[in-house]
């Protein structure tokens, strides 16, 4: 076994979710029939519960390209894009020499940039909520239009 | 936490494999022979991104086996220093936390490495387990195992793997397994610890 490249490139969370749901490891109940090994699954699970289980790729691209301003390394920025941090405590410890590079006012702005495009984890409890309730009027529309 | 790492690997494939479509039978070998497996400074394989070239196929001689110089792509798993990740509490003892990523079990966070100033109290539920409580502004902040842990990646290494196993024939305590890789974490500093504990 050769290794011809160890650092090939960096992959998000969701990118890895991303690979391992379309191996099948989110439609299959019963963890059998795709071709996804338990192990995988752990990993799916993991994720599954972290972060990146709201993401798509349009937003981790928007988040990325609004962050240039704020001169982040690419590390860092990964690093908030899987952990997801909601506060100015939690941004300080994943940002190195925090108080030296970035002043009180740019951090609360990366805070909000944070809390308005990266999804937080109950946002699937909300939008499934507005999915039902538009299916229920798309529901009531079609009684009235057969009727 | 994730990289993707290229591998250049000589693969023996088995004859009994030799009747499925080629692509089919050299991702069924490379599964078994890396997957959850610990590779030495790569970290764990995570799982097979994509394979990018197959070459070879030659039969060696007196074996009945073909053999492919494969080239492909690896998910492994390898945080870097510095990086914040969550887990969950698995078991808390007096040389300090031991985390879990559901995937990955060997993550300690010693004692020195701990949030202080911290006590312990003997857990009256678990033999051998303590409860460490966190101490600041004159409250008091267990860490218990409800809700995730946040920690700091302080050092990923990878031990040797031991050439004898230690017989422990007086002492019933039970040998741990040897572990490829251990992550040692750190909860010192703001935004660290239970999740519970900054929100």
């Amino acid at each position: 076994m050769k290794i011809l490249d160890s650092k090939a490139g960096a992959l998000t969370n969701f990118e890895v979710l991303d690979l391992l749901r379309s191996r099948g490891a989110g439609t299959d109940p019963t963890r059998v029939i795709a071709s996804v090994s338990p192990s995988e699954f752990k990993v799916f699970d993991y994720l599954e519960n972290s972060a990146a289980c709201n993401q798509t790729r349009e937003i981790i691209q928007k988040f990325v390209d609004v962050c240039k301003k704020f001169d982040l390394a690419k590390a860092e920025i990964l690093n908030i894009i899987n952990t997801r941090p909601s506060s100015a405590v939690e941004v300080y410890q994943i940002i190195e020499d925090c108080d030296i590079r970035m002043e009180e006012d740019t951090i609360h702005e990366l805070v909000e940039t944070i809390n308005q495009i990266l999804p937080s984890r109950q946002s699937t409890e909300e939008t499934a909520e507005e999915n039902n309730e538009i299916e229920e009027e798309t529901a009531e529309e079609n009684n009235e239009m057969t009727s | 936490m994730f990289f993707l790492s290229e591998i250049e690997h000589t693969l023996r494939l088995p004859p009994y494999l030799l009747n499925r479509p080629l692509n089919e039978a050299i991702k069924g070998e490379l599964d078994s022979t890396f997957l959850d497996k610990v590779i030495e400074k790569l970290g764990l394989c995570i799982t097979v991104y994509d394979i990018q070239s197959i070459e070879g196929g030659f039969i060696f001689p007196g074996d009945g086996a073909s053999t492919y110089t494969v080239m492909f792509r690896l998910v492994m798993f390898r945080p870097y220093e510095g990086e914040i990740i969550s887990a969950r509490l698995q078991e808390s003892t007096k040389d300090g936390l031991r985390l879990s990523l559901g995937f990955f079990d060997d993550i300690y966070v010693p004692v020195p490495l701990l949030a202080s100033p911290v006590h312990s109290e003997p857990d009256p539920r678990l033999k051998d387990s303590v409860t460490w409580i966190w101490e600041y502004d004159g409250q008091n902040y267990p860490i218990d195992g409800a809700d995730e842990i946040r920690f700091r990646v302080h050092n990923v290494s990878y031990p040797p793997i031991p050439l004898e196993q230690e017989e422990e024939a007086s002492d019933k305590k039970a040998v741990k397994p040897f572990a490829p890789m251990v992550i040692t974490g750190s909860l010192d500093g703001d935004g660290l610890g239970p999740v519970s504990w900054w929100v």
